[in-house]
């Protein structure tokens, strides 16, 4: 009985190269002892033994950091926390996330989305600013409850290369960031939801999504940022109709 | 020196046809059944109102093997998009707080598809009821 740990499993990784190459093209690496390795490990171990040029990011190895999501097989994953064990035998390919503009090999330009996470106002706004001496902000287990899966985004974007109408349109907020939104519009502390709902209407605001919904499938952290999207379809549309009965 | 020089990759058009986005496309087509039943309806009601040879018509097309097979065909369709509407209605709501957890989506579901059947039931036994 051949040794499993002596297993070798092929990797076709899209490899592109700015300035070099016209266009990203796979390259094929055999990657012996493979069986119980992560993807992100098997990656490692192309860069220390069989090319030193690969690109990816990764750091923290255990899917909290949100650096190492790509396409494997054709699906958006954490190379962390995907297993070559887990996946059909065979190759196994691996590209960038989907979506987004290719720097090098496996990584992506997130200048994009960083921009839509700080327009968002990502921070809570409180309607009176509290000095120390007056205590903390509280908060009843309920009101955490309402925001609290919305916090655990680790910002992978592995949403937005689910999401085929950021796919269509590179300037729609997508779901990632709307999570974030709704984690502090639906905070009790907080009282910046109408500066936020200002920045979400129109076509690149929420209503470029569909619902196709495959963003909640994927995401590693049962964010559910399809929710975070679709109730705020319902916000911005009350606030459309609401807004000449608003105080300012 | 910036030597970044982004390479967007073309996105498929046909990304509607393939998994896993087939069954969303499936599901927003179903909807054109619920208006093809809207159409038939719309149909008895102007049939109704040009006399009673046109209603006669109307009657005769619905009895028809073809009217039967189109009804079985958006029944089965409307089905389906019922049961994929309250899939995502917990999607499109704000999180349900009961004492300090948000209830399931699955409860959620689950909850609003009987409540629905219960309702179509009901309405089902009253029309029965008020045509004997």
């Amino acid at each position: 009985m051949p040794d499993p740990a002596k297993k070798t499993i092929e990797l076709r990784i899209l490899r592109y190269q700015p300035g070099v190459d016209a266009a990203p093209s796979f390259g094929t690496f055999e990657v012996a002892g493979a069986e119980n390795m992560s993807v992100l490990e098997a990656l490692q171990t192309i860069k220390d033994t069989l090319d030193g040029s690969l690109s990816f990011r990764w750091s923290c190895r255990m899917a909290v950091c949100g650096s190492c999501g790509m396409m494997i097989n054709g699906e958006p994953k954490l190379a962390c926390s995907t297993f070559l064990r887990d996946l059909p035998p065979g190759p196994v390919t691996v590209e960038p996330l989907n979506n987004f503009p290719i720097e090098r090999d496996l990584v992506i330009s997130v200048g994009g989305f960083v921009k839509k996470i700080e327009s968002i106002y990502p921070y809570i706004m409180p309607k009176e600013p509290k000095t120390v001496e007056q205590g903390p902000y509280r908060q009843t287990p309920a009101q955490l409850a309402a925001y609290e899966s919305f916090s655990d985004c680790i910002n992978c974007m592995l949403c937005y290369a689910a999401c085929p109408q950021f796919g269509e349109n590179p300037d729609f907020i997508g779901p990632g960031a709307m999570a974030l939104l709704q984690r502090y519009n639906g905070d009790s502390r907080d009282a910046g939801r109408q500066k936020r709902l200002d920045t979400i209407h129109g076509e690149n605001g929420v209503w470029s999504c569909t619902a196709v919904g495959i963003c909640s499938e994927v995401c590693p952290k049962s964010v559910d940022p399809a929710n975070a999207v679709n109730q705020n379809k319902t916000n911005s549309a009350f606030d459309f109709f609401l807004r000449f009965l608003r105080k300012e | 020196m910036n030597e970044s020089r982004p390479y967007r990759r073309p996105a498929p058009k046909d990304w509607w046809a393939k998994a896993p986005y087939r069954a969303y496309t499936v599901r927003e087509m179903s909807g054109l059944a619920v208006a093809g039943y809207g159409a038939v309806l719309f149909a008895g009601l102007y049939s109704l109102s040009q006399g009673p040879e046109s209603w006669a018509a109307y009657v005769r097309f619905l009895q028809s093997p073809v009217s039967l097979l189109l009804h079985a065909a958006l029944l089965a369709a409307v089905l389906y998009h019922v049961k994929t509407w309250f899939q995502i209605l917990p999607k499109t709501m704000p999180k349900l707080i009961l004492g300090r957890a948000p209830v399931a989506q699955r409860t959620i579901t689950r909850v609003a598809t009987i409540f629905a059947g219960a309702c179509s039931l009901a309405l089902v036994l009253i029309t029965l009821g008020v045509a004997r």
